[in-house]
């Protein structure tokens, strides 16, 4: 009979496949993947490379959203303490235009509403981190800074970009309105009413500082809508992090689905092998002569 | 009243679990037989893996097909624990149902090579012009 | 029995040649139970067989030369298969190292987009922020040099397979000496049996050794025994042999010639030599094609959309990365020297984030190859895993098949013709009846995994 060199016998094949699966076994083992190479399993592998990038996606996009939130909360809270001293500005008016007021008395309500001017473009120039929130996309550029030639007396640095930042796969929350539509609109000027309403008290006119006053308390309406835009944001934000939470969890379990090692599982098969390699090593030991052996003691 | 008791499906999918691993089994106990040369243990192997193959067959599709109850409740979900020892158990049955596929491909090979062998048979020698010993020809028709 | 060498006047690939005729012909098997029919069932049982120089046993039994021509049967198989199994293995290990390169390692291009990815998501946020934008420079950096290791151990592993031909080709010359010269002594004198049988047991292993570098064909002429390659280059005749050589071919590896000059490096197939070759020349190629045309086509569409915008110094986006148009993915590299280079803004305006939608768009948008650039590197990713599991697959079951050819073999003394077609009709019926469960074992998956994901709503 032809001897075929490259046979092997029965056993040692037997003893080959033991020590292949303790071996696996034992990896899974210590590294919960049952899955370390692609031909583990090419089709998972596949799949883990779009997993991976969602996975890192997923966590950055709960971090915009942190980062988001503050920033729409602070224009959020800059926009509630201008609607409050819009709402201050308008008694004071209201207590000037009464007619019984000494010119003394009405030259101290135009400081006051002067410096409740000097507040309001000090929340417009509010800035988060080193950013104005309320200049456009200028966001490095002081939005309102001081020229005499204006009505308002401030000039409006900034443009009227806005940003959309990306808080989930497809969806883009956009995160500001421009500093002119809220405080130095055409057709609701914040700051040029109360630098009227300054002028009108100056001057001591009741008629003027009362329309003055009317004119400043429309301002309140139209703030307080733009207000809305931003608690619109911060509900669409806090909504998406629920969404995002969810969504870190079915990754989670997708990736050890595809991958990842059932503990319970892999600790049985563990010690099944082990037993099996025992028992095959013993039986081979009685049947393989010496010389046969140190192959198996060979690196292979 | 209900009467009537229902396997729940994380019930039924623990015996899917058992059938997917004594059908691995089996795959591994034919190939062994395959390469022994061992006729009586393969065909009793092969009638086992039908047997098994067919009950997992029309377990799967009720399992499949109790998805959409009316009444959707915590009970009727599978464990995941338990899926996950069932997509652990159906990986390693494809990978030897693949090895399984290759050495039926090859030795099927072998065989039908062998049985041209036997039909074509027909037993003339010719005693060929040769160096060595008593040279046999023989040729077959393949 | 070893020292009468009956000869098959097909090579190997003759037997290979017409499937329908094998099937034909084990049909002839399959229905010689079968009621009326009686040709086989003739031929088998009662014809007696007429045969010179051998001894006729009655109808049934074995006969010597049936016997040895069974045997040389199982032996070319066996010889054909290790020949298989060494191709095999040699692409399983060479594949190793290659696979590596694509697991999830932290380094890899996977975990590279995923970071580039994400690091846009962050200045999506965070458009001005200088060391976002660094995280973004960074991520690039990491991501051409993830293609530029992945390429490089592709070519690695090509010249480690280039060395393998030449190694091997110097082992197959070698072999095919020895085999020559031990012909030539069996030739020289009139053997006694007892001597004839060692040196021809010595001579059928080197036979089997070289079948392992490379599939070949044996057969007897009247000069002696004949050994080509499987597409017919001559190895040895008789107590001649032929050197297979080496040249360096136009793209720097080494070609394969036959003792007459002739390139058949594209015809080799089997053993180690055959697997090396369809590393080097097939399977490794395509591997670097597709990963080249991923680097070029996604660095194309990443510059398209850097220029698409303004960085937040206000000045027009450059191109990110630079890109060979040969060697797209060893040399790919970036081209930006600063974060604040990264084209955030849409308009020009310092804190606009407008045109960062547009760099992240460059990773979820289709490439003009298809898809996008994820799932065009997760299809290399299973391209490459599944070719080390299915070689190592085949390997594993072609070990299987050669021990049952091995056993058959030594149960080839005394075997009677009626048992052996009853056995080859069981298999053959056994077989049919696994195919099946076979294919239900396979589409029985999509059903199991399917399980878990219909819930009761």
């Amino acid at each position: 009979m032809r001897v075929n060199s490259n046979m092997v016998p029965n056993i040692l094949a037997d003893l080959q496949q033991s020590q292949s699966s303790l071996n696996t076994y034992l990896q899974e083992v210590s590294t919960g993947k049952s899955v370390a190479v692609p031909s583990d399993n090419p089709i998972a592998s596949a799949q883990m490379v779009q997993n991976t990038i969602e996975t890192a996606n997923v966590d950055q996009y709960s971090q915009n959203v942190t980062s988001v939130l503050s920033t729409v909360q602070s224009a959020g809270s800059a926009l509630s303490s201008v609607v409050n001293s819009l709402t201050r500005a308008v008694s004071l008016g209201t207590e000037g235009a009464n007619g019984t007021n000494s010119s003394a008395n009405l030259q101290t309500l135009a400081q006051d509403v002067q410096g409740i001017l000097t507040s309001v473009v000090a929340q417009a120039n509010t800035s988060v981190e080193g950013n104005y929130i309320f200049g456009g996309t200028a966001s490095t550029t002081t939005p309102y800074t001081a020229d005499a030639s204006s009505p308002s007396g401030y000039t409006y640095n900034g443009n009227s970009g806005s940003n959309s930042v990306a808080v989930g796969d497809s969806l883009s929350v956009q995160v500001n309105i421009p500093g002119s539509q809220i405080f130095s609109n055409a057709s609701n000027n914040v700051l040029t009413s109360l630098a009227n309403l300054v002028s009108a008290l100056q001057s001591g006119n009741s008629s003027s500082i009362s329309s003055a006053t009317t004119a400043l308390n429309s301002t309140i309406g139209y703030v307080s809508q733009q207000q809305e835009f931003y608690s619109n944001a911060e509900s669409r934000l806090n909504a998406q992090e629920t969404v995002l939470q969810q969504d870190t969890v079915t990754l989670s379990t997708q990736a050890t689905n595809l991958i990842g090692v059932n503990e319970a599982t892999a600790a049985t098969e563990l010690s099944q092998a082990e037993t099996a390699n025992s028992a095959t090593l013993a039986a081979a030991a009685k049947v393989l002569p010496t010389t046969l052996l140190n192959y198996l003691s060979a690196p292979s | 009243m209900i009467a009537v008791s229902v396997k729940t499906r994380t019930v039924e999918a623990g015996e899917h679990l058992q059938l997917l691993r004594s059908l691995a089994a089996e795959l591994e106990k034919a190939m062994q037989a395959i390469a022994q040369n061992d006729i009586d243990a393969l065909e009793k192997s092969v009638a086992h893996q039908q047997e098994i193959s067919i009950r997992l067959c029309s377990m799967a599709e009720c399992l499949r097909e109790a998805g959409p109850a009316p009444l959707p409740s915590a009970s009727d979900s599978i464990d995941p624990d338990l899926m996950a020892e069932i997509r652990e158990a159906n990986g390693e049955l494809q990978d030897l149902n693949l090895r399984y596929s290759l050495l039926l491909k090859h030795s099927s090979r072998s065989i039908a090579l062998m049985a041209s062998l036997f039909s074509s048979y027909r037993g003339e020698f010719q005693e060929a012009p040769g160096i060595r010993l008593k040279q046999q020809t023989w040729s077959c028709q393949v | 029995m070893g020292s009468l060498t009956t000869s098959l006047l097909i090579g190997v690939q003759a037997l290979e040649a017409s499937q329908a005729a094998l099937t034909a012909t084990s049909n002839n098997i399959a229905n010689s139970n079968t009621p009326g029919y009686t040709r086989e069932e003739a031929q088998f049982s009662e014809s007696p067989l007429t045969v010179q120089n051998s001894a006729v046993a009655g109808g049934g039994v074995m006969l010597n030369g049936i016997e040895s021509v069974r045997d040389e049967l199982l032996n070319l198989q066996i010889q054909q298969q290790t020949s298989q199994q060494s191709s095999a293995d040699t692409v399983s290990s060479s594949l190793q190292s290659v696979q590596t390169l694509f697991a999830s390692n932290g380094s890899d291009i996977a975990s590279a987009f995923s970071s580039l990815s994400s690091s846009l998501a962050a200045l999506s946020a965070n458009p001005t922020d200088s060391s976002t934008q660094q995280s973004v420079l960074t991520a690039g950096q990491n991501l051409a040099q993830a293609f530029n290791s992945t390429a490089n151990g592709l070519t690695t592993s090509q010249s480690a397979a280039d060395q393998q031909v030449t190694q091997t080709v110097a082992q197959i010359n070698s072999l095919t000496k020895q085999i020559a010269q031990l012909n030539t002594q069996l030739s020289s004198t009139v053997m006694s049996q007892q001597n004839g049988g060692t040196v021809e047991d010595q001579r059928d292993q080197l036979v089997q050794q070289l079948s392992t570098l490379t599939g070949i064909s044996v057969s007897q002429s009247s000069d002696g025994e004949v050994i080509t390659t499987a597409n017919g280059s001559p190895l040895v005749m008789g107590g001649q042999s032929y050197n297979l050589q080496t040249t360096t071919g136009a793209n720097g590896f080494q070609q394969v010639l036959d003792a007459n000059g002739n390139n058949i490096t594209s015809n080799i197939q089997g053993g180690q030599l055959g697997g090396a070759i369809q590393v080097r020349d097939q399977i490794v190629p395509g591997l670097l094609t597709s990963l080249n045309t991923l680097a070029s086509q996604f660095a194309t569409a990443f510059n398209t959309a850097q220029k698409a915008g303004f960085d937040s110094t206000g000045a027009a986006g450059q191109a990110f990365f630079t890109v060979p148009a040969n060697g797209a993915a060893s040399g790919i590299s970036v081209a930006l020297t600063s974060g604040s280079q990264v084209a955030i803004s849409s308009d020009g305006s310092a804190g606009s984030n407008g045109n960062v939608a547009n760099l992240s768009a460059a990773l979820t948008n289709a490439l003009p190859s298809g898809q996008t650039p994820a799932n065009t590197y997760a299809n290399l990713v299973y391209q490459v895993g599944s070719a080390v599991s299915n070689a190592s697959a085949q390997s594993t079951s072609l070990g299987q098949s050669i021990l049952q050819l091995t056993n058959q073999q030594s149960s080839v003394s005394g075997v009677n013709i009626d048992e052996e077609t009853t056995n080859l009709i069981r298999y053959q019926t056994a077989y049919e009846a696994a195919a099946r469960v076979v294919s239900t074992i396979q589409a029985l998956s999509t059903v199991t995994l399917d399980m878990g994901s219909t819930q009761s709503y």
